[in-house]
């Protein structure tokens, strides 16, 4: 099976001695949604412009569906949309015309040309706008606009540096959903990185996570969030004492990893809590001790990117790491 | 090649639309050339200062002023490379199936545009002045072609300038200490017999002198003599500034 990128030992080194890509291996399936999570500086942007053809690795290797980005950089490039993580629109003129010229210089056949690109506009909610010029547009029509010229050559694969940096929630999801049609309908294989921990975790097959130009982890999200194995309990027991033996039986369970008490909350980390909780339960209630309330807490794709990215985080990418559950036996999130 | 004439004529294109949405910048681009054609001009062919072989000294300087203006389109134009090159343009253009020689030579024969409408606007304010063309419509194409071919060539020079810069700054003044010398050290203004003799030497290596003398030769004085050298120096230099601005391309996109 060919692979929509593979790639092995990439480096780079920018002049001025900068490593931005110390040996990155990568493999994306044909079809996937791929999201590349890194800190700032962590090599994303230099990834993928080595993988659009626009420079070559200072060594290692790698491939768009089995042609090699450097010494077939002509037939990669026309298989390949992307979007720069900078704004990559002309400005002074409309959004039909920045279409129009992308796709004479594409060679899209003249006589459907129009066709094809009031139907792109269309789809991506900017038929309204399309006489308007650039400059008068948002950021997110702008980035609306940027796709869109993107997938004017229906590429099989789709590279897209931070698409939805600077849109608000409304925006982000309507690019999402275009994204994910594009998937469904065309069989588009997307390469995105991001700073939206909660995008990577919705929209994503595969996930990597890239620290200073090495690829520390991969995986599904879930996969990710689970290799953490860190799930907590938190069960507040009003003002009574949890006496040791009563610890220690906690402790002996068999899927618990530890417990501590913080005021008058019980700490317990444990590998599966939907699993873990009843076992607890049943101690706090042989001991005849009174619960007021009980949480859990599961690592979210912000935990997994703390642990393997340490704590460097871009601005603006706020989550919530915990969420409560007011009652025990409560529905338990996902 | 197909593919690459295809990149060059949209480029072109997209230049045409862009100047048809903002107008200002011709307008006021136009305000240097027929300053120097009115009060130059004017003056020195009252004070006949200048021996240019029987012709008013303002006829004289026409072609020299409207290649002034297509050097100063080519080299600013060439040089907002350095603010391209922090934007998406330059990147997304470089994942389009073009080729790199394309992509420059799109890109310097995009300042032609911009430079002939420059010069379209300078004919009819000549005109008015009393400036007085040669009436043959084919000289007058193959002139606007020469223009049109010159300024690619400095808008590739001006290319390669871009690569040796490091930020956007200045580039104002760096375009003014290329044009300037340029321009002066040429035949623009004076006959080059006049010039004291380094600058003599400057002017026979300076494209622009070659540029004038086919452009007067068509336009104004009928004198072709020199056509062909002329026709022969700028393609070699064209073709020498578009190798060169390639290969220091990378240095940009990089
Ligand atoms: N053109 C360049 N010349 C020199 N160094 C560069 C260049 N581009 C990036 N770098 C350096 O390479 C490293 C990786 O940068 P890169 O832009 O790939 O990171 P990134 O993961 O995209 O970061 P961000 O999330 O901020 O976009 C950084 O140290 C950066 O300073
Ligand atoms: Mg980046």
């Amino acid at each position: 099976m060919t692979f929509a990128i593979d790639a092995k030992g990439l480096e780079k080194v920018y002049k001025g001695n900068v490593a931005a890509l110390a040996g990155v291996d990568l493999e994306v399936k044909a079809g996937d949604i791929f999201a590349l999570l890194g800190p700032n500086g962590a090599g994303k942007t230099t990834l993928m412009r080595i993988l659009t053809t626009q420079f070559k690795p200072t060594s290692g290797e790698a491939h768009i569906f089995g042609l090699d980005v450097v010494r077939e950089g002509g037939e990669v490039r026309k298989v390949v949309g992307y979007v720069p993580q900078e704004t990559s629109v002309w400005s002074d003129i409309n959004g039909y015309e920045n279409l129009l010229i992308y796709a004479k210089i594409y060679g899209l056949p003249s006589q459907s040309r129009k066709e094809v690109i009031y139907d792109m506009l269309e789809s991506m909610g900017l038929r309204a706008a399309a006489e308007q010029l650039v400059k008068t547009y948002s950021g997110g029509m702008i980035r609306k606009l940027e796709i869109a010229c993107a997938m004017l050559i229906r590429p099989k694969i789709l590279f897209l540096d931070e698409p939805t940096l600077g849109l608000d929630p409304a925006a982000r999801i309507a690019v999402w959903k275009k994204l994910a049609s594009f998937k469904m309908e065309f069989g588009t294989t997307v390469f995105f990185s991001t700073h939206y921990m909660e995008e990577a975790n919705a929209y994503s097959d595969e996930v990597a996570i890239i620290n200073m130009g090495k690829m520390v982890t991969s995986g599904t999200a879930e996969e990710l969030k689970h290799s953490l194995r860190g799930e907590l309990i938190k069960v507040s027991v009003s003002d009574h004492h949890v006496d040791e033996h009563t610890l220690g039986l906690i402790r002996g369970l068999k899927q618990v990893n530890s417990v501590v008490v913080a005021d008058a909350t019980l700490i317990v980390t444990v590998e599966d809590a939907e699993t873990a909780l009843p076992g607890v339960m049943d101690v706090l209630r042989s001991a005849e001790i009174p619960v007021v309330r009980i949480a859990t807490t599961k690592p979210t794709l912000d935990d997994v990117f703390l642990r393997y990215a340490g704590t460097t985080r871009a601005p603006g990418a706020a989550s919530t790491t915990e969420r409560v559950e007011e009652e025990a036996g409560g529905d338990h999130r996902e | 090649m197909n593919d690459s004439l295809r990149v060059v004529l949209a480029m072109m294109e997209l230049e045409l639309r862009r100047l048809r949405n903002d107008r200002t910048e011709v307008y006021t681009r136009a305000v240097q050339p027929v300053l120097w054609l009115a009060v130059f001009g004017l003056v020195f062919s009252e004070i006949h200062a200048i021996p240019t072989n029987g012709i008013p000294y303002i006829d004289y300087i026409t072609p020299g002023v409207m290649l002034q203006s297509v050097l100063f389109v080519a080299v600013l134009y060439g040089l907002t490379l350095v603010w391209e090159r922090d934007t998406g343009i330059l990147k997304k253009l470089l994942v389009a199936p073009a080729s790199r020689y394309a992509i420059v030579i799109g890109r310097s024969m995009s300042s032609g545009v911009r430079a002939i409408i420059q010069v379209l606007i300078v004919i009819p304010v000549a005109l008015l002045l009393g400036v007085s063309f040669i009436p043959n419509p084919a000289y007058f194409v193959v002139a606007l072609a020469i223009l049109f071919v010159i300024s690619g060539g400095f808008a590739a020079l001006s290319i390669i300038v871009a690569s040796l810069l490091k930020t956007r700054e200045r580039f104002m003044g760096i375009g003014q200490a290329l044009i300037l010398p340029l321009f002066f050290a040429s035949n623009a203004l004076y006959p080059i017999a006049l010039m004291p003799h380094a600058l003599q030497v400057v002017a026979v290596f300076n494209p622009l002198t070659y540029a004038v003398d086919a452009v007067r030769g068509l336009m104004i004085t009928g004198n072709l003599a020199l056509l062909p050298l002329d026709v022969a120096v700028i393609a070699l230099f064209d073709i020498l500034m578009f190798a060169a601005a390639s290969l220091s391309f990378r240095k940009i996109i990089e």
